[in-house]
């Protein structure tokens, strides 16, 4: 895997992201500007500024025409792909952590901290996909988190469950047009904080990953924990690719020692699990801290992450990547080939008839 | 013996990883006509659809430039 690396930030990464078409990277770090990059030679395409605090987060809209951001300022922006103008500044009583679009990219929810005095909430916004739209002023919902503060959340299919993971390693399904929660259930170990939410293209499931060492597949219908990734580390991130059935951790302890940074070296990885099997079946070095984000590209060309040393990397996956199969999967595979090729057949013979 | 006990275990794994991916291949057939179906009654478009040819649609006018 030929690894590419983005120079530009200038303190811990907080999360990358696609767009739907794979093509472009966009970054956040604490450093206060959002970084867009092309994904596939590494070059900066541009920044978007205009936070006045670390950046915690950031979403591409479905057809990459806004992006939206989260910021320590206590705001949430919205922004032109295109051309790096703030379109909408949203204000908050706290820090917003997590930001992410819809399906269709009609709404925007967000994820906003506790601090005294002001509980947890998660607040959705309504949002015209148009760049010269005047943008709504008003909330068009809170979620207000009273047991336990959520740390992330996003939309599942038809944008009909808000899902959000908690501070204390549970997860809650919300009616998204109501707010109504649900359920909620004890899904990470108690007490462990959920890192990252992420969701399989069609929204139907997602993987949480936690602080206590393990990433889980869990539906949106059901919140049924299907698949358990266990690593030894605690975990930042975890990512679900397509084309093949994998999905990708990012962690590590944050070094405690800075002088012993170098014998830590390459210690921090990106490790790939398989699916469906829940087995280990490699890993990807080079980050020199914590590995704080990881994202699949959704054309399954790529994956990148952003690390606690400032970097982003990109890998393009390479034959070895794609050929890789366990004998099972070989042994679908043909089956499936098979298949269509007596398929073909048939159709064949009756279009001669 | 001894080639024959991990001969057996193999035939187990290799078991146990069919059914799984069997399972799992089933369950994902199943949730995709949900969904669709779901999708189909609420009026909605089909957005990873829509996304997926317009996609399509750039890559192959990729190609065509590159004929050019």
């Amino acid at each position: 895997m030929r690894p590419i690396l983005l120079s530009g930030h200038e303190r811990a990464l907080t999360q990358v992201k696609y767009n739907a078409d794979g093509d472009l990277i966009f970054s956040t770090a604490k450093d206060q500007q959002i970084c867009v990059w092309y994904a596939h030679n590494g070059e900066r395409l541009g920044t978007y500024h205009g936070h006045q605090g670390a950046i915690w987060t950031v979403d591409v809209e479905p057809t990459s025409t806004l992006i939206a951001s989260g910021s320590a300022d206590n705001t949430i922006k919205l922004w032109d792909l295109k051309s790096g103008k703030c379109l909408k500044t949203w204000e908050f009583p706290t820090a917003v952590k997590r930001v992410e679009f819809n399906e269709d990219g009609t709404k925007l929810l967000g994820v906003t901290e506790k601090r005294m005095g002001h509980l947890g909430t998660i607040v959705v916004l309504d949002i015209k996909v148009d760049v010269d739209a005047e943008q709504s002023d008003e909330k068009a919902m809170t979620i207000v988190c009273d047991e336990s503060k959520a740390t992330v959340a996003g939309w599942s299919y038809l944008s009909k469950y808000i899902i959000a993971g908690h501070e204390d390693g549970s997860v809650s399904q919300y009616d998204a047009k109501t707010g109504d929660q649900l359920v909620n259930y004890n899904i990470h170990e108690l007490g462990q904080p959920i890192t990252d939410l992420q969701w399989a293209p069609d929204r139907s499931y997602f993987i949480t990953a936690s602080k206590d060492k393990t990433a889980k597949l869990i539906t949106a219908r059901d919140l049924e924990v299907l698949k358990t990734y266990t690593a030894d580390t605690p975990m930042n991130s975890a990512t679900i690719t397509v084309k093949k059935d994998f999905v990708i951790l990012g962690g590590g302890q944050a070094a405690m020692d800075v002088t012993r940074t170098s014998a830590r070296q390459g210690k921090f990885e990106a490790r790939f699990y398989h699916k469906i099997f829940e087995e280990e079946v490699g890993r990807v070095r080079g980050h020199f801290g914590p590995l704080n984000t990881v994202a699949a590209d959704p054309t399954g060309k790529s994956y990148c992450s952003g690390g606690e040393d400032g970097y982003v990397r990109v890998h393009h996956f390479d034959k070895g990547y794609f050929d890789f199969m366990y004998e099972v999967e070989r042994e679908r595979m043909n089956r499936l080939n098979q298949e269509e090729q007596q398929r073909q057949q048939k159709e064949q013979k009756e279009n001669k008839k | 013996e001894d080639a024959e006990r991990i001969s057996s275990a193999d035939v187990a794994v290799v078991e146990h990883r069919r059914r799984l991916l069997e399972e799992w291949y089933a369950w994902r057939a199943q949730v995709e006509e949900e969904i669709a179906e779901e999708r189909e009654a609420l009026g909605l478009p089909d957005v990873a659809q829509l996304l997926k040819e317009k996609t399509e649609g750039l890559a192959g006018n990729g190609e065509e430039q590159i004929i050019e």
